[in-house]
């Protein structure tokens, strides 16, 4: 495209190459604009939004109490973010981060309550055995139901973004019969929120932190380490590259989708692992279950302006965790209308959105040069090529 | 009973009346999966904006244009910068999702206005869903432009060597679509379920998505399939009716989203993936380049 506008042209054209620092700079930008464009809902508040950003990064960030809060909310994010790296590296989209990690939550639990820990948050349990097997089955309950849309899509062409929302749904319900009205998982004296793990069954601490926060680090690596150097890990992104030259390749459609949702699956079930009986305060699926279903969508953000890598994702979780939660301290603080992370999350996604696609595109601003008076009489075969642009 | 079946199709209209405008936007070759949010925007919007004003009319005029402007957003995105489109629609989602929860929550409650007046016991919104299949199939398959429209989600370098503007043709089914859309929000925030809470929309626009895949592209299908999960929504909500006692209503509420897969992998079979491949416009989700 071109535009010319006095003596100066205005050209934008398509990136030849696409530089990583390209994607970078987008992505920053995206995080910057965003949250400039969060900071008007501040301002109506009557409040100066950069003494409120202040304030969040003072919460979030420096606070001995929003710090650990932050690290535990960005391990979510991060872990969700992994649900979402994995099959995207396959080009396939897994949003069934809340259903995936309430099946491995309820699995969780399940194991829990069948060793009687409904009884009494003392209850006298061998956390050496009975942890390990809620990590079994948490795993198993949410590879399993991240493998639903995986096997579907692979085997039946079943689109994956429909199956994952529909097994969202069903599995917010079905956490709903659980723990309310009278459902197995319904606490002793709250009414509508899950029973509190007991004290010896939940996941050890270091430091201040679950073991699951330093997990989460760990897996980052194993899973760049897994994309980019082991057989399978080429596989699938040889699938994501071009499904039909896998094919070729002997690459099998049904099991590399399946595989990929299945893990995908898992770390969106460690996520809510990590979240429910793991962070301080918590210790039980709460009340507001719906909230941190809708809050594992930070993890698709982040996956995306991480660009699909598990180590970029890390900085970026950790800003997401931290500024999600600073933004619902000040919401409070401010009396804000319900859902500040919520704007923040639907702009982040849009602007992340934008900048991704204007990132492929240059822009330059050339003077133009008039091209000599065309000299008349020139002679046959005589070369014409001289303007300035050839 | 046939109470039942009256707010089934009134449910039903909501899910037809989406559909159809995806259906519309699929054959033109833009596939737009956040409808989800693209009804939320408009669905709350033209829900504020009657609520202030007391009147419909301005609800649902809000409404479509917020439809077409976010439409025009997709397009933009899909068609001039032709980035990806799965990506693009979730964007979609997420912004109306995140944005309505904030904007929305002052107005959490119900609508306030008397319902929508019925034509003659039927829901006003099945029958327009009616008309509007028929107009959509008239425009599709009977007119020149219809033509073009599927021309471009078919083949668009073709379409454009023969004259059409492809550009200019997948902008059109963009905003018509995202009108359409819109409207399908208005009539779930205004009409079916006048009651504002935080995501309200409880997934249907996925559903509406998932039935424009089983109607083979054919709006008839479409309101088929609308009036099967609009019943089936219905019986979630009263089991009762049919099922006394068995599973708790949590349960129940589950039902319509599993079904919904359980419908994907019953019409998988060899047939009818056959027909769906044959009729899935060609160039479904593929940003097109001119050339030169």
């Amino acid at each position: 495209m071109r535009a010319v506008i006095g003596s100066y042209t205005i050209r934008i054209e398509r990136r030849a190459d696409l530089r990583w620092w390209h994607t970078v700079v987008a992505s920053v930008l995206a995080i910057l604009v965003s949250l400039f464009l969060v900071g008007f809902a501040f301002l109506r508040a009557g409040a100066d939004p950069l003494e409120v950003y202040r304030e969040i990064i003072a919460y979030a960030f420096v606070s001995s109490f929003g710090l650990p809060q932050t690290i535990n909310r960005a391990t979510f994010v991060l872990l969700a973010a992994f649900a979402l790296i994995v099959p995207l590296r396959a080009g396939l989209w897994n949003i069934g981060m809340p259903g995936q990690l309430y099946a491995a939550t309820l699995a969780a639990f399940g194991v829990a309550y069948a060793f009687g820990a409904k009884a009494s948050v003392n209850a006298q349990l061998n956390g050496a055995i009975v942890i390990p097997l809620m990590v079994i089955a948490g795993l198993i309950a949410s590879g399993l139901y991240g493998a639903i849309a995986g096997f579907l899509r692979g085997r039946l062409q079943v689109n994956e973004i429909v199956t994952t929302m529909m097994l969202n749904w069903a599995m917010l319900w079905i956490v709903a019969h659980m723990i309310r009205e009278g459902g197995p998982f319904m606490g002793r004296t709250a009414e509508g929120e899950g029973f509190t793990l007991p004290t010896a069954i939940r996941i050890p601490q270091i430091l201040g932190l679950p073991l699951t926060a330093y997990a989460a680090v760990l897996l980052a690596l194993v899973l760049t380490w897994f994309l980019a150097k082991t057989t399978l890990g080429y596989r699938i992104r040889t699938f994501g590259e071009s499904p039909r030259a896998a094919e070729y390749a002997g690459i099998y459609a049904t099991r590399i989708s399946t595989l990929v949702f299945t893990l995908g699956g898992m770390f969106a079930g460690l996520a809510g692992f990590h979240y429910f009986t793991g962070v301080p305060g918590v210790y039980k699926i709460p009340k507001n279950y719906g909230e941190f279903a809708d809050f594992s969508f930070y993890g698709l953000i982040t996956g995306l302006i991480a660009r699909n890598n598990p180590i970029a994702a890390i900085p970026v979780a950790i800003l997401f965790g931290g500024v999600s939660g600073g933004a619902r301290f000040m919401q409070g603080k401010l009396r804000l209308a319900f859902g500040i992370d919520y704007a923040l999350l639907g702009v982040l996604m849009i602007m992340m959105v934008a900048f991704q696609a204007l990132a492929q595109y240059s822009v330059r601003i050339e003077r133009v040069v008039t091209a000599p008076a065309r000299q008349v009489g020139l002679e046959r075969g005589e070369s014409r090529v001289e303007s300035p642009r050839h | 009973m046939s109470s039942l079946l009256v707010i089934s199709l009134a449910a039903a209209a909501v899910f037809a009346i989406a559909a159809l405008g995806e259906l519309l936007e699929q054959r033109a070759g833009i596939l737009n999966v956040g409808l989800e949010g693209v009804m939320l925007l408009s669905g709350t919007f033209g829900f504020i904006a009657s609520k202030t004003s007391g009147s419909y009319l301005q609800g649902f005029t809000i409404a479509i244009l917020t439809g077409a402007l976010v439409g025009l957003l997709h397009g933009f995105f899909s068609i001039t910068l032709g980035s990806n489109q799965v990506v693009n629609g979730m964007a979609i989602w997420i912004l109306g999702f995140g944005l309505t929860t904030y904007i929305g929550y002052p107005y959490t409650g119900p609508l306030g206005l008397k319902p929508f007046p019925t034509l003659g016991g039927l829901p006003t919104f099945f029958v327009v869903a009616l008309v509007l299949a028929v107009a959509i199939w008239f425009l599709l398959f009977k007119t020149h432009l219809g033509l073009e429209l599927r021309s471009v989600g078919e083949n668009p370098s073709v379409a454009e060597a023969s004259g059409i503007s492809v550009t200019g043709m997948r902008y059109l089914a963009a905003v018509l679509a995202g009108m359409l859309v819109g409207l399908g929000g208005a009539v779930y925030s205004l009409v079916y379920n006048p009651v504002w809470s935080y995501n309200y929309l409880q997934g249907w626009g996925f559903i509406a998505l998932a039935l424009v895949f089983f109607s083979l592209w054919n709006p008839f299908l479409v309101v088929v399939g609308a009036i099967f999960f609009g019943i089936l929504w219905q019986l979630s909500l009263y089991p009762e009716l049919l099922f006394p006692n068995i599973f708790s209503r949590y349960i129940w509420r589950a039902m319509p989203f599993v079904i919904t897969i359980l419908v994907f992998i019953l019409l998988s079979t060899r047939w009818f993936r056959l027909r769906w491949g044959a009729t899935k416009p060609e160039a479904l989700g593929i940003a097109y380049e001119r050339q030169g």
